[in-house]
């Protein structure tokens, strides 16, 4: 069966706005009444993956499908992309400027909180052509059933 | 015939009620829904913020405190629970002068509560200090000082409940220092009452649910004009305004006592450097959000209020914040800063696990979660289909807040989409359309 599907635009540098799409998907797995840790690994990885686009990528797109047992997050951007993945999985390495380290960002945990609280990531960045961040999850027997 | 309304916390009035909806949106819990355009409906959990109170213009809402000032101390030994916001409502008067005028409108004793607030700052100091080596412990630990805070995490954050710091509230600290001393000099042979004067509408008062004492709240507005009266007469007397000895939390002479209820009170006197205080609903709601998705870790202790200017914008207060604001500062200025507790004794008080709350916090989900049912994955769908459907502008016509809880009650309750002003303008339109 087709899952529920959103799709939610990310404009980049506006932080002002920023998280927003994924106070939006915790709002949904709130009224489903997700476990309350599940839903906080989702909103980190979300958050981390809608920032990045904020701070690195230029104007992008968070796309949520869930499906019984399972979510994606599906996080794409029109950026320069990361030059080398290996690197910017290693805690603490970051390309955030001083400007985005006064704001409290950049602390280079971006991606290893992700992949820490993602049951699976995966990251495609073909050169000129973007950042693709794909993150599921997976919610348990029974949970997100119809 | 009109009806009223009762939550834990707030009374609706539906004969004053004009339907104008202000509530509904001002509401933190998406609680209230407005049924025919004037009967109200409550749908999920009131944690007790006031909010609709402060906002309604028809005067259709109030606080579900039933204490009348009149009846203080007839036929039983009163007993003030006193807000440090109190004394932040009578400039140039000190504390101690405001304490006077309590016992002189009834009450025989006098509990100050900044004194159980100084209490609990140590204790915070010792456990912060204590676990700061810990990089698993959940960073920042969140002020558990304010009832609202508490229960909106609950409500709507309960992955948060372990960052609530796991020490004794201020006012339980003082309800058991009164059931330990002061309940036991008069009951059983005299009835005694606890006075919860408070600035906000947040005390939920269970009538005989008191320990051999029966316990009720009542608003900082409706004693202030009594109040004002006697400190009034006081200071024009030659009589010190020095309370009346008892023990040392019924009187007080410090400049700070009005502090706690200041923004950025709570950590103020704290030693600990990494810490943060946000005031406000809406301000609380979205660093409560920021913390769910991992921000802020480098913040040890967070002080959260749901009312502007904290403890001073509550919703029950007679001063206005900022000028309450004002006082508090010249008190400060004029008396000055200082401890009465020695750190010492309440590190001993620590030790011997005195601050232990008394609840664990994920018991809070049961009496403040929220009370609808889960959707399903179905359910899910229908409430964002029918929420692109209405293509709304959230106005509230309906009698929901905006219109995803408007979505949302379509799919559960099966509210009438035809209840929508935009739909229903779109249904009109078509009509008209020659075919």
């Amino acid at each position: 069966m087709a899952g529920l599907t959103k799709t939610f635009f990310i404009k980049a540098r506006d932080f002002v706005h920023a998280g927003e799409a994924s106070i939006r998907v915790q709002q949904i797995l709130k009224s489903m009444h997700l476990d309350a840790v599940l839903i906080r690994r989702i909103a980190v990885c979300s958050y981390e993956g809608e920032m990045n686009v904020v701070m690195h990528g230029a104007d992008g797109q968070l796309v949520m499908t869930l499906e019984t047992g399972r979510l994606e997050i599906d996080i794409r951007d029109g950026g320069p992309g990361i030059p080398d993945i290996d690197l910017a999985m290693r805690p603490g390495w970051s390309t955030a400027s001083d400007d985005q380290r006064e704001m409290g960002f950049g602390a280079g945990m971006g991606l290893p909180n992700m992949k820490k609280n993602a049951d699976r990531i995966t990251i495609e960045c073909p050169p000129g052509n973007g950042t693709r961040v794909r993150m599921t999850f997976d919610l348990g027997p029974g949970r997100g059933a119809a | 015939m009109t009806s009223v309304h009762h939550t834990r916390y707030v009374r609706f009035d539906e004969g004053r009620c004009t339907g104008c909806a202000a509530c509904l949106r001002a509401c933190p819990t998406k609680a209230i829904r407005i049924r025919d355009h004037k009967s109200i409906r409550i749908v999920d959990q009131c944690i007790g913020c006031g909010a609709c109170l402060r906002i309604c213009p028809a005067g259709a809402v109030s606080a579900a405190v039933d204490a009348r000032p009149d009846t203080i101390g007839r036929g039983h030994v009163a007993v003030a629970l006193v807000s440090p916001v109190l004394y932040a409502q009578f400039p140039g008067v000190m504390p101690g002068g405001v304490l006077l005028g309590l016992h002189r409108m009834g009450f025989t004793h006098t509990v100050d509560m900044s004194f159980f607030l100084e209490m609990f700052q140590y204790a915070a100091e010792a456990f912060i200090t204590r676990n700061r080596a810990e990089p698993t412990a959940p960073w920042p630990l969140i002020s558990p000082v304010c009832p609202v805070v508490v229960r909106l995490i609950a409500f709507q954050f309960p992955s948060l409940l372990p960052h609530l710091l796991p020490v004794l509230r201020p006012v339980a600290l003082m309800a058991r220092e009164v059931r330990r001393r002061i309940i036991p000099l008069h009951a059983p042979h005299a009835p005694v009452v606890l006075y919860y004067l408070n600035p906000c509408a947040t005390m939920a008062v269970t009538p005989g649910s008191g320990h051999r004492a029966a316990e009720t709240a009542i608003g900082i507005n409706a004693v202030f004009i009594d109040l004002k009266r006697h400190v009034e007469q006081i200071l024009g007397s030659d009589m010190l305004p020095f309370a009346t000895g008892g023990f040392e939390f019924e009187s007080c002479s410090s400049g700070n006592a009005a502090l706690g209820a200041m923004p950025g009170g709570e950590i103020a006197n704290m030693d600990v450097d990494r810490s943060l205080s946000v005031h406000g609903l809406e301000e609380t709601v979205a660093y409560l959000h920021q913390i769910e998705m991992g921000r802020l870790k480098d913040i040890e202790y967070i002080e959260l209020r749901t009312c502007r200017e904290s403890c001073l914008g509550g919703v029950l207060t007679a001063v206005d914040k900022y000028l309450a604001r004002r006082n508090v500062q010249k008190m400060i200025d004029e008396f000055g800063l200082g401890r009465r507790l020695p750190r010492k004794t309440v590190l001993r008080l620590y030790a011997r696990g005195e601050f232990q709350p008394e609840h664990d916090p994920s018991s809070l989900t049961r009496l403040f979660g929220g009370r609808k049912a889960p959707l399903s994955l179905e359910e899910a769908q229908r409430v964002e289909a029918t929420l692109t459907a209405i293509a709304g502008r959230d106005c509230g016509a309906c009698g929901a807040p905006d219109c995803l809880s408007f979505a949302e009650d379509v799919v559960r309750d099966g509210a009438r989409m035809s209840d929508c002003m935009w739909v229903h303008a779109r249904c009109e339109a078509q009509k008209e359309k020659p075919s």
